[in-house]
């Protein structure tokens, strides 16, 4: 009996530590996932917060990107948009925060792929906003790139993608 | 003087013995326990099999399929469905964006290799007027220009012509049929 306790606390000082050493250092695939995880947390927010902490989100935000970020957005409907520099994407991150009460990001499917270096990352995701209290849902793909800089991972690049192939699209609307 | 009123029934003999163990079984504990395990193997079966791998539950938002389907309905797409045979014209079907758990949902108008154009609100395949019987009622779809589609893609677009996105997706994009 006092055998098979000795082999239980065995087994359970090796899972924590497996689970230990895991934790401390996750997988690059992990590590982006729980860092745009994090991006989606920041961008979110709820109703009533003040001017101040809509600042330290913006703050916050900014160190998910590299300083020379550039931004890419096509969207059907919309003249194509392209913004360069982490200031320049936080400006307008933050002019588009103040025109809602509350708003609520998730990043629910991500495929990340890791370069063979281990350095860069391409993650195709899908990014979905919800305001809360309101039925509406904004549902857009991405195409983030993310590289290494410091031992963090920091997005350098973002494109949007047309779920539906745009040339029709485009045909669509433009003799309407 | 000592009065004797009958015994009021115990509540298992209010039912008929066959039905009291055809319901709760001989041993009731045992019943419970068994119970309790075929719940918890149901809700593991259906949450990571059957609503992973076979059908996905969907909750529709927005307007671009009406009047077929409404704003905030439920409904399951079968990912099984395209297995063995490619999609038709006319298949409602759900379009992963960068994986399946925020889907579109459009119907099939253009096949592979197909020619495909809108005009006067018509659908034009391959030159030819398509009558569309699937759809309850007539919105004119926005004119468009003849798109010639690859070997490996169709053209979709919402039941709502008039306020729904419409193009062409590869045949992967297509996780599966909208069933009901």
């Amino acid at each position: 009996m006092k055998r098979a306790i000795q082999i239980v606390v065995a087994l359970a000082a090796i899972g924590l530590a497996v689970w230990g050493w895991m934790a401390l250092h996750p997988s690059p695939e992990k590590a982006i996932r729980s860092r745009l995880n994090g991006l989606a947390k920041t961008l979110s927010f709820k109703a009533g917060s003040g001017s101040l902490a809509q600042a330290y989100s913006a703050e916050k935000a900014s160190e998910f990107f590299t300083p020379d970020v550039d931004v890419d957005v096509n969207l059907s409907g919309f003249e194509p948009l392209s913004i360069q520099g982490r200031d320049e994407v936080m400006g307008i991150a933050m002019k588009a925060r103040s025109r809602l009460t509350s708003l609520k990001v998730e990043f629910p499917d991500m495929n990340i792929t890791i370069a063979p270096d281990g350095q860069t990352a391409k993650v195709n995701l899908t990014g979905k906003a919800t305001v809360p209290g309101e039925r509406d849902i904004s549902a857009q793909e991405f195409n983030f790139k993310l590289k290494k800089v410091n031992g963090k991972w920091l997005i350098y690049h973002v494109e949007t993608v047309r779920t539906l192939s745009s040339l029709a699209a485009e045909a669509a609307t433009s003799e309407v | 003087m000592n009065t004797m009123e009958p015994a009021a029934p115990a509540p298992a003999a209010r039912f008929p013995g066959w039905l009291r163990i055809a319901v709760i079984g001989r041993n009731p504990k045992r019943t419970a326990i068994r119970a309790l395990v075929l719940a918890v193997f149901c809700f593991v079966f259906f949450k990571f099999f059957v609503f992973q791998y076979i059908v996905l539950p969907v909750r529709i938002e927005g307007y671009s399929m009406y009047p077929t389907y409404h704003d905030w309905g439920i409904n399951f797409v079968y990912r099984l469905s395209y297995r063995h045979s490619p999609p038709q014209r006319g298949d409602v079907v759900g379009i992963r964006m960068a994986g399946p758990k925020v889907m579109l949902m459009k119907r099939i108008v253009g096949l592979p290799g197909e020619t495909v154009a809108f005009e006067h609100g018509r659908l034009i395949v391959n030159g030819a007027e398509m009558p569309e019987p699937y759809l309850k009622h007539h919105s004119p779809a926005p004119f468009m220009t003849p798109v010639k589609l690859g070997p490996n893609e169709y053209y979709v677009i919402g039941d709502n012509r008039m306020n729904s996105d419409q193009g062409r997706i590869d045949r992967d994009r297509i996780v599966g049929k909208v069933v009901l």
